[in-house]
């Protein structure tokens, strides 16, 4: 890390000192955590009131055993987790599909039915526990009707059904690229799924929380945090002007858009980030989406310490990083915090390793007093001159994409992608040249280290025991009242009614992820090559 | 070894795999030493590759994995080969469990983890002499 920059490029001075506030209007800039412009938290009481959601990632092998770890983590304390699909089911694809061999439950669960589902959340006190599904459209649409389907059956008042539906349409499959995201589903309809989902959640899902942007997969590609926060909120933005176009006002459907964002090394900028962001957020909703209720004006972040800075080497070391990064995640002020696990540079987290992620959240919030005061850092000569300077090039960020567009546009002309390759090219060959240091890695490097012990994927037990879950499943549902509500999504995927409906009932009918996916596929003309 | 000669190499990813940050940088590393680097894009099949392999007349193929599947795809390319009589030199970057790569450097296909220096990657990777996997080992 340059001494003399921060990791955005940003300048910094050796001392800050009250000539750097100089004219600082706290009523304007900060005001008190809670109120406009947010500044300082979204929430008045913040961490003394309630703590934020100690979260893991969870997601592997087959329902049954993600339900497991699930138990087990929240045994070991947590509150809060957010699934993960493995790769097929993240594409649209049940495990039995040919295209999908050996890629089932790696890196994630397999989600094809609404039993699955129903697996996965079995003795999960979902009342108790936040909830997040790590899903992209075309889906997070699907996994929005399982998850509407199996409150549903549970008799969950919808009204009261909470937790968050990721759904962001750009840049959730690793940040990129656009590839990636078209290979087996059309953009225009990615889109307009995105747009269902959250007009859904936003009419008939008062309390459940979507996410319009990952800027932490978008972040974990090397680029900045400037870059993060830009093109998060431009997703975020894009979003927010096709709901309006729907006929929604602002302050209908802002107050649950949520962000998932991350803590990366450099302490101090990823603070300042947070700050930064809040402010922004809040400005740009209320001037330039036109919400008239500030509490539409919140920008609520969940966070994950940022997997890109972990080492292969020396893995233990990885958990210095991960509590150094959740550090400046709390005194950001986030609402929900994963830390990392210290082999992510070696395969899926183990028992130990997940474990290990808690903990090291759970002394922050039970030992370090860090959660003590609201925004401690306010005031700082340095903190708010970097606040200030991070709002200010996100925002021109921001108008450089509204320049091209808006973000879509700025995908499609591959100004994002280029942005992505040179950051991460760039990063690469910092490392290379030792200007930035790796601690194990370029620097007090240990060629005798041994290997630690590690998760092992059973991907083809996990495969063959989908394969015949799944045909002994198609075996004793009602194939001919599958077929006519896939039917019906076939009807409806050529209009402009919201699909989740239609989904929903798919769902609840007996279909699968890959059924619905092959039938909306059909309908639109959409082969894979 | 010849420290001078201009290698020509195919990159990709196979799978689902998406996570491209390690190939992207590598290829454009490469190419800026000087290197023909053809970047094939991610999601790739075995034929997809091979083909490639062929029509651009490539020194070697160099693949990159995250998502655990490396021993399935990468048995499918050497199976590929066997059965089309193509030899192509292979080498893997990405998340690979020491207990595989001990596996693919027993096939003939070296292994550079997260973390080596991109010269070893060019020294001991693309320029040395070839070296053709051999098929299966479990």
């Amino acid at each position: 890390m340059s001494t003399d920059k921060t990791d955005a490029g940003i300048e910094l001075k050796d001392l800050y000192t009250p000539d750097d506030l100089k004219d600082f209007d706290y009523n304007q800039k900060l005001g008190e955590p809670g109120s406009y412009p947010f500044t300082r938290g979204p929430y008045r009481s913040m961490y003394r009131g309630r703590t934020w959601t100690l979260r893991s990632q969870i997601g592997f092998g087959t329902p049954q055993l993600t339900n497991e770890r699930i138990q087990f983590m929240t045994q070991q304390g947590q509150t809060g987790f957010t699934m993960t699909i493995d790769l097929p089911t993240s594409y649209g694809f049940d495990s039995d599909h040919p295209l999908v061999r050996g890629e089932v439950g790696t890196t994630g669960v397999p989600i094809s039915t609404l039993e699955d589902m129903e697996t996965v959340f079995r003795g999960v006190p979902i009342g108790d526990l936040r909830v997040s599904l790590s899903i992209r459209p075309p889906v997070s649409a699907v996994t929005l009707g399982m998850y509407v389907a199996m409150a549903k059956r549970q008799g969950t008042d919808l009204a009261l059904l909470s937790g968050t539906q990721q759904d962001d349409p750009l840049f959730q499959m690793s940040g990129g690229p656009l590839q990636t995201h078209v290979q087996f589903f059309p953009l225009d309809q990615i889109l307009r799924l995105c747009v269902d989902v959250a007009e859904y959640c936003a009419r008939y899902l008062p309390k459940l929380n979507w996410m319009p942007a990952n800027g932490y997969n978008i972040r974990d590609t090397g680029v900045s945090a400037i870059h993060e926060a830009a093109f998060a909120m431009s997703g975020a933005l894009y979003v927010s002007e096709r709901l309006k176009e729907r006929g929604l006002a602002p302050d209908q459907f802002l107050g649950r858009l949520t962000f998932f964002h991350s803590a990366a090394g450099d302490f101090f900028e990823e603070i300042a980030k947070f700050r930064a962001m809040r402010r922004l957020w809040a400005r740009l909703c209320r001037e330039r989406l036109g919400a008239t209720d500030d509490r539409s004006c919140l920008f609520r972040t969940s966070c994950q310490t940022a997997g890109s800075s972990l080492t292969t080497q020396q893995p233990l070391v990885n958990i210095v990083r991960a509590t150094v990064e959740s550090m400046a995640g709390i005194l950001g002020g986030v609402q929900s915090l994963q830390a990392s696990s210290y082999d992510e540079g070696l395969s899926l987290p183990t028992e130990k390793s997940a474990t290990m992620s808690l903990r090291t959240q759970q002394v922050l919030a039970h030992e370090s007093g860090l959660n003590r005061v609201i925004d401690p850092l306010a005031g700082s000569y340095m903190v708010e001159s970097l606040t200030d300077e991070l709002e200010s090039r996100m925002e021109a960020m921001i108008q450089k994409i509204d320049g091209m567009g808006g973000i879509v546009e700025a995908v499609k002309a591959g100004w994002v992608e280029d942005e992505i390759n040179r950051s991460r090219t760039e990063r690469l060959r910092k490392i290379n040249s030792g200007e930035t240091v790796l601690v194990g890695v370029n620097q007090y490097r240990d060629e005798s280290e041994g290997d630690i012990e590690i998760f092992y994927p059973d991907e083809e037990a996990w495969e063959k025991e989908r394969c015949e879950y799944l045909a002994r499943y198609r075996e004793k549902r009602d194939g001919e009242a599958v077929r006519r509500r896939l039917d019906v999504v076939k009807e409806t995927i050529l209009t402009k009614t919201n699909m989740i409906p239609s989904i929903t009932e798919a769902v609840e009918a007996g279909a699968t992820m890959g059924e619905i996916h092959d039938a909306m596929r059909e309908a639109i003309g959409f082969i894979i090559e | 070894m010849n420290n001078e000669r201009r290698m020509r190499i195919l990159t990709a990813k196979m799978g689902l795999d998406c996570h491209d940050n390690g190939i992207v940088a590598i290829s454009t590393l490469l190419k800026e030493k000087g290197h023909e680097v053809i970047y094939l894009g991610i999601h790739n099949s075995a034929p997809k590759i091979l083909n490639a392999a062929r029509q651009e007349d490539v020194d070697l193929i160099g693949l990159s994995f995250l998502c655990g599947t490396h021993m399935p795809r990468i048995r499918e390319l050497v199976r590929l080969m066997d059965e089309t009589g193509d030899r192509f030199p292979i080498i893997v970057g990405g998340v690979i469990p020491s207990r595989d790569a001990k596996k693919l450097e027993g096939m003939g296909i070296k292994v550079f983890l997260p973390g080596t220096p991109f010269e070893e990657i060019e020294t001991r990777g693309v320029r040395a002499e070839a070296v053709l996997p051999s098929g299966d080992a479990e």
